[in-house]
């Protein structure tokens, strides 16, 4: 390609819009299916992506809060600044309101703890799912994946059935202990304490654990039983057969559940709206909104956003052994 | 000890505690566990559906049953303090004529009416392109592919992306907009397990021997032999963009209200009784999709897992 000089590739360009048009070879036809084929695809990604992504990067500079005019970086510059002075040590010198970064290390460390958790749990789900000679376990497959289709905030009033203050599990306890079931609940705690963070730490297991769980299936359903059964009649015990035999063998699907269950966490929205126990990324997007209506900042928060679980998903999936089997 | 592995040497014969633990209770433990968890996720939803039929609930459980205030509640089909946190009605003039038509439980309906929008659009979109990246291999196919099954945006951030976007658009268009693009990889997936299971090469060839156009061949041989798979993937998408909240919360304008509004309202401002039988409504759906798509051999939700 390097050889073409601007005539050439003027040329190659009508070679190849003229192949689409009136194919005359059967690779021409085909180049010609397969753009018919993905077409609709790219115009969807186009209106319902592209054009209102590129609007609310143009929005993140826009002088006016209400409408795009001007140009500005005070909302980067904001952002970048309060990142920096929320790190520890370098920040104690920065005048800023580290209050973004707090959001930002909030998101990923609640993401991070919530995705290893479910991630565990969805491998041992996965492989009694799949080892284990369990009853009715066409049922429990469909009970287990029914939370997938609820929306974050029946989620969240799925934690209050059990741990609000008329909860089951809250006044169960309470009955037991003799404790106030106010001084117990998860949920309806101020913002931030122990309890309420608790409360939303199993709001967000709830979403994540059948996600990850179904992911793993995919790839327990590709592991080599012959080898484990070997390992089995060689003596091993049943943990170093899961060790040295198993776990090798469904590593990168558990990379690849990490990866996109991590991703869902830091998507949850719902869950952290109702529960109000962490003011997360995304909920800080609602106070921007509602809180003097500032698009610009939450539009640049939100690129910010968009660009790291873009790259951390596709520069996942594609440098490490991640592999994904649906 | 991953080296040990790699290096191909026998791990340590003397079993330890551990290796005796995990033979004795290692199976118990694990089923313990997903029996925990089955209890922990089902438990909540058979307790609210329970309650939405209570007329009490201080103690423990829900007491004081039966009834169906909550449900008249929600549905409003009574006139009381709740009544703002009801489906509503919804008020469509017939363009071109003075005639006023009352739709009854609005939000549910519109947003049933838009996710089957959004799912028309799904069928268009999706469908060719698992076709396409399934069958033919072509520079950028992979890349399309993982495009194609990963939701290219979270809800979220598209709601803030359409805020300034398309401003004269009413909401009910940004909404069909917004849950198509969103819903898309699910109907792909859905789509493109059934296109694995075929000899989609041979089948094509059959075809084209036999004298059909490709076009016909597409729509008369490929579709049709996938069709467990249109028929799943559009169910899946179909529920899920009718509850869609995230992208929802952001565009959304009164009058109707999408269904997860009206969900939202419910769960932050009603009573746990009124909340539940909301909620329960919801729940009757997904039970109802669920027993469509076991009938066509898909169970439940389990191809969400991808999202």
């Amino acid at each position: 390609m390097s050889t073409l000089d601007g005539t050439g590739v003027l040329a190659w360009l009508r070679g190849r819009t003229g192949g689409l048009l009136s194919p005359r070879t059967e690779a021409d036809r085909e180049r010609r299916r397969i753009a018919a084929l993905t077409l609709p695809f790219l115009v969807l990604a186009t209106v319902g992506a592209f054009v209102p992504l590129f609007y609310m990067f143009r929005m993140s500079v826009s002088e006016s809060r209400f409408a795009i005019e001007g140009l500005q970086f005070d909302s980067y510059v904001t952002l970048f600044e309060s990142v920096a002075a929320a790190v520890p040590v370098v920040g104690e010198g920065i005048a800023a309101d580290p209050v973004y970064g707090e959001v930002i290390w909030t998101s990923l460390w609640f993401g991070a703890l919530t995705t290893v958790v479910s991630v565990a749990l969805g491998v041992a789900i996965a492989h009694g799912l799949e080892k284990y000679p369990l009853p009715r376990k066409g049922t429990l497959v469909t009970l287990i994946s029914f939370p997938i289709s609820l929306p974050g905030i029946v989620v969240a009033f799925m934690i209050q059935i059990w741990f609000s203050q008329t909860g089951v599990l809250t006044n169960f306890f309470a009955a037991l202990s003799g404790a106030d079931p106010i001084d117990i609940a998860l949920t309806g705690q101020p913002p931030e304490t122990t309890l309420a963070i608790a409360g939303l730490f199993l709001g967000y297991l709830y979403s994540m654990i059948p996600r990850a769980a179904f992911l793993l299936r995919g790839s327990y359903a590709e592991v080599n039983d012959d080898a484990e059964e070997a390992a089995r009649a060689l003596g091993a015990t049943p943990w170093q057969t899961f060790r040295y035999v198993t776990l090798p063998q469904i590593r990168p699907g558990v990379v690849g559940a990490l990866i996109l269950t991590f991703r869902t966490a830091l998507a949850i929205f719902g869950t952290v709206l109702v529960l109000k126990a962490l003011s997360v990324v995304t909920f800080r997007f609602q106070y921007e909104i509602s809180n003097g209506y500032d698009l610009p900042m939450a539009s640049a928060l939100a690129g910010l956003f968009f660009v790291f679980t873009l790259l951390f998903t596709f520069l996942g999936l594609r440098y490490t052994s991640a592999e994904v089997s649906a | 000890m991953s080296g040990d592995a790699a290096e191909g040497s026998v791990p340590d014969r003397n079993i330890g505690r551990a290796g005796r633990l995990s033979a004795v209770f290692g199976r118990a433990a694990v089923t313990g566990l997903i029996g925990l968890v089955a209890v922990f996720l089902v438990t909540p939803i058979l307790v609210a559906v329970i309650a939405s039929f209570a007329g009490d609930w201080t103690g423990i459980l829900p007491a004081d049953f039966i009834t169906l205030e909550n449900w008249r509640h929600v549905l409003g089909l009574s006139d009381t303090a709740g009544a703002q946190r009801a489906l509503g009605t919804w008020q469509l003039s017939v363009p071109g004529t003075a005639l006023v038509v009352n739709v009854p439980f609005a939000s549910l309906v519109f947003s049933l009416l838009i996710a089957l929008g959004g799912v028309v659009v799904n069928l268009v979109v999706g469908v060719p392109i698992a076709y396409a990246v399934t069958r033919y291999d072509f520079t950028g196919s992979g890349l399309l592919n993982t495009v194609a099954v990963l939701p290219l945006v979270p809800g979220i951030i598209l709601g803030i992306a359409f805020l300034r976007t398309y401003p004269n658009l009413p909401a009910s268009i940004t909404l069909l907009i917004g849950y198509s693009l969103l819903k898309v990889p699910y109907m792909v997936l859905a789509v493109q397990s059934s296109f694995e299971a075929m000899d989609l090469r041979q089948l094509e060839e059959s075809a084209r021997s036999l004298g059909a156009s490709w076009p016909r061949t597409v729509l008369t041989v490929i579709v049709p032999n996938a069709k467990r798979g249109i028929l799943s993937g559009s169910i899946i998408c179909w529920t899920l963009a009718a509850a869609e909240f995230n992208f929802s919360y952001m565009v959304y304008s009164r009058n109707p209200r999408p269904f997860s509004i009206f969900l939202y309202n419910n769960i932050t401002n009603s009573g746990i009784l009124q909340t539940a039988a909301a909620v329960s409504l919801y729940f009757a759906i997904v039970a109802g999709v669920t027993a469509a798509l076991q009938s066509l051999g898909q169970r439940g939700f389990s191809i969400g897992g991808v999202r």
